[in-house]
């Protein structure tokens, strides 16, 4: 009896621990950005509400803010499809024909995943600035997509090996291509976790900093991430307000994904790591 | 007899031969060809193609030349380098274990029933989701030394002003937070998943054995959570050791180099397009994470076997 009630106690303090731990800086970035001084904290200012920040970072034409969030969009979403697709083929390939060293190689592909972008950088920067790419957005797409492919193939796998064969061995039967059982079958099937994949590399795309930052030069193909890591200002002093609202603006999006999609997406990152 | 026919060895040949079941079959296997492309052209060459950066340097106004291990060289006897391995290998040490220890806490608690248990899963994963450029602005502001949150409370807490970003222990110390604040929510939830793989008839015959909470959790839960723990802690030290975006925000690499990750390092030469020595920089730094790759394929495939 004792036990309980301590844990009952102990259970309430880390869920409130927790909640400020993960909020605290998220509402601080918001208060921010709802003030017309950033040093509201100090015993002799107070906080002054005002919307002219998120006015600033969307009407300026030098910020360029809203080319940064629609590229970042764009980049994102066409990336995520790509990618699904892609990976839903070679998923099937994987899960549907004999292959030998089928384990092996999907381990030596998700260890791709495990490289530092770095090393991959310079010979990228090279490749698209010789193509002419760095201001367009298959400069980034084509290398995100490389680059989500062993996690997305790995989970996706997962997924597909849970579609039963005698579905797509019927539709075989009755004459339908392997693309179309693909499509017409196991894609529908194994709907929630493709959506889970797409999910969770929309995000990663999203979120990229390196890439973005040494393949991009301006507005015209630059994500906002790097957009708000550049963003210092024209006067000298640091437009905290301007940075914050911008800052709110471009979570905004990828916290909604993840309020909803809550479970699609904890259930496509522990598809990677742990065996159900 | 068809073995005795002399068919030209040519693919047309061997195609036309062969059952249109195993045609069938080849043709299913076309199906890996974009992923095999994308991986070849767009992650394979590139490791390839900046091993053999590494081995040229770049001259102004000229073609670069081939100087074979001459960048390698330079980098061992470059302080700037170890300064970097040594920041790095100081913040996968702390970072790390710091993510999974506060992550398993997370959730032990989320494994537990409560009300509001499900918008507390969800609460976790913002900081997972906001991007580590935007967390690092945010936490660049947070440690503004004259209004920022964080010597608001150290004042609040009878201290003084912190030089956060300004000094060696301060930004160290910032990174390490700004680094466990955006990926301890990663580490909850893959362990999180592994706490509900393991079986409640544990737990119960555990309780009529009247173990303890801490008994419990050293007898039970431990050993059974250790494979997902250390795919959290090799997960976990692959990523923190590639780390860039919130350092390259927060502090630059500064003051004076101290917070200078490998990838940040190398990063600088890229800057001022010194490809050789960034590259082999780069090629050093893969290595270390190639290592502890083939370390979780092996566990990978321990598992299996087990």
């Amino acid at each position: 009896m004792r036990e309980e009630t301590i844990k009952k106690i102990l259970l309430a303090v880390a869920a409130i621990l927790t909640t400020i731990f993960c909020l605290g800086p998220f509402i601080y970035m918001v208060l921010t950005s709802l003030s017309g001084n950033p040093d509201f904290l100090l015993p002799t200012k107070t906080f002054a509400f005002t919307s002219r920040n998120f006015i600033a970072v969307i009407f300026s034409e030098s910020a360029h803010f809203l080319a940064y969030l629609r590229n970042s969009l764009v980049i994102s979403a066409v990336t995520a499809v790509a990618t699904v697709f892609l990976a839903s083929l070679a998923a099937y390939a994987l899960t549907r024909l004999s292959l030998p060293g089928k384990t092996v190689l999907l381990l030596c592909i998700l260890a791709l995943s495990m490289f530092p972008p770095i090393s991959l950088i310079s010979y990228l920067f090279k490749l698209i600035s010789a193509l002419g790419w760095v201001y367009t957005y298959p400069g980034l797409i084509l290398p995100y997509v490389a680059w989500s492919m062993p996690l997305s193939l790995w989970i996706l796998v997962s997924y597909f090996a849970q579609v039963p064969k005698d579905l797509d061995r019927s539709a075989r039967i009755d004459g339908a291509s392997r693309l179309q059982t693909l499509i017409k079958i196991i894609l529908p099937v194994a709907a929630p976790g493709v959506f889970s994949t797409a999910l969770l590399v929309f995000i990663f795309a999203f979120n990229e900093f390196l890439f973005a930052l040494m393949l991009t030069v301006d507005y015209r193909s630059r994500t906002i991430p790097v957009g708000i890591a550049l963003f210092e200002g024209i006067h000298g002093r640091i437009p905290w307000g301007e940075i914050m609202a911008a800052a709110t603006l471009t979570t905004i999006p990828v916290v909604i994904l993840t309020l909803i999609f809550q479970r699609r997406i904890v259930q496509g990152l522990t598809r990677g790591a742990v065996k159900q | 007899m068809i073995d005795k026919v002399k068919v030209p060895f040519s693919l047309a040949g061997r195609l036309s031969k062969m059952l249109p079941a195993d045609r069938e079959q080849l043709s299913g296997y076309a199906f890996l060809l974009p992923l095999l492309f994308f991986i070849s052209a767009l992650i394979l060459l590139p490791v390839l193609g900046t091993f053999l950066d590494s081995l040229r340097r770049d001259l102004p106004y000229l073609p670069s030349k081939f100087v074979g291990l001459e960048n390698y060289l330079a980098i061992f006897r470059d302080d700037g380098f170890w300064d970097s391995v040594r920041f790095t290998t100081l913040f996968v040490a702390v970072s790390v274990p710091l993510e999974v220890i506060l992550g398993l806490i997370i959730a032990l608690l989320l494994n537990e029933t409560f009300p509001g248990r499900t918008a507390l899963r969800a609460t976790v994963l913002i900081p997972w989701a906001i991007p580590a450029a935007v967390s690092g602005r945010i936490f660049e502001l947070i440690y503004n030394y004259s209004f920022g949150v964080a010597n608001y409370f150290t004042q609040l807490l009878g201290g003084g002003q912190v030089n956060w970003l300004g000094t060696d222990l301060g930004a160290f110390a910032a990174v390490v937070i700004a680094d466990v604040w955006k990926t301890t929510p990663f580490a909850a939830i893959i362990l999180l998943a592994g706490l509900a793989t393991i079986d409640p008839d544990l737990y119960r015959q555990a309780q009529v054995d009247r173990a303890n909470f801490m008994q419990r959790f050293l007898k039970v839960t431990l050993p059974l959570l250790k494979p997902v723990l250390i795919v959290t802690l090799l997960f976990r030290t692959v990523d923190a050791l590639r780390v860039f975006d919130v350092i390259f925000v927060l502090t630059g690499g500064g003051p004076g180099g101290s917070t200078n990750a490998m990838s940040l390092f190398a990063y600088t030469y890229y800057a001022a397009g010194d490809f050789g020595y960034g590259a082999a920089v780069s090629v050093l730094l893969f290595v270390v994470a190639l290592g502890f790759s083939l370390a979780y394929i092996k566990m990978a495939r321990l598992g299996e076997e087990l």
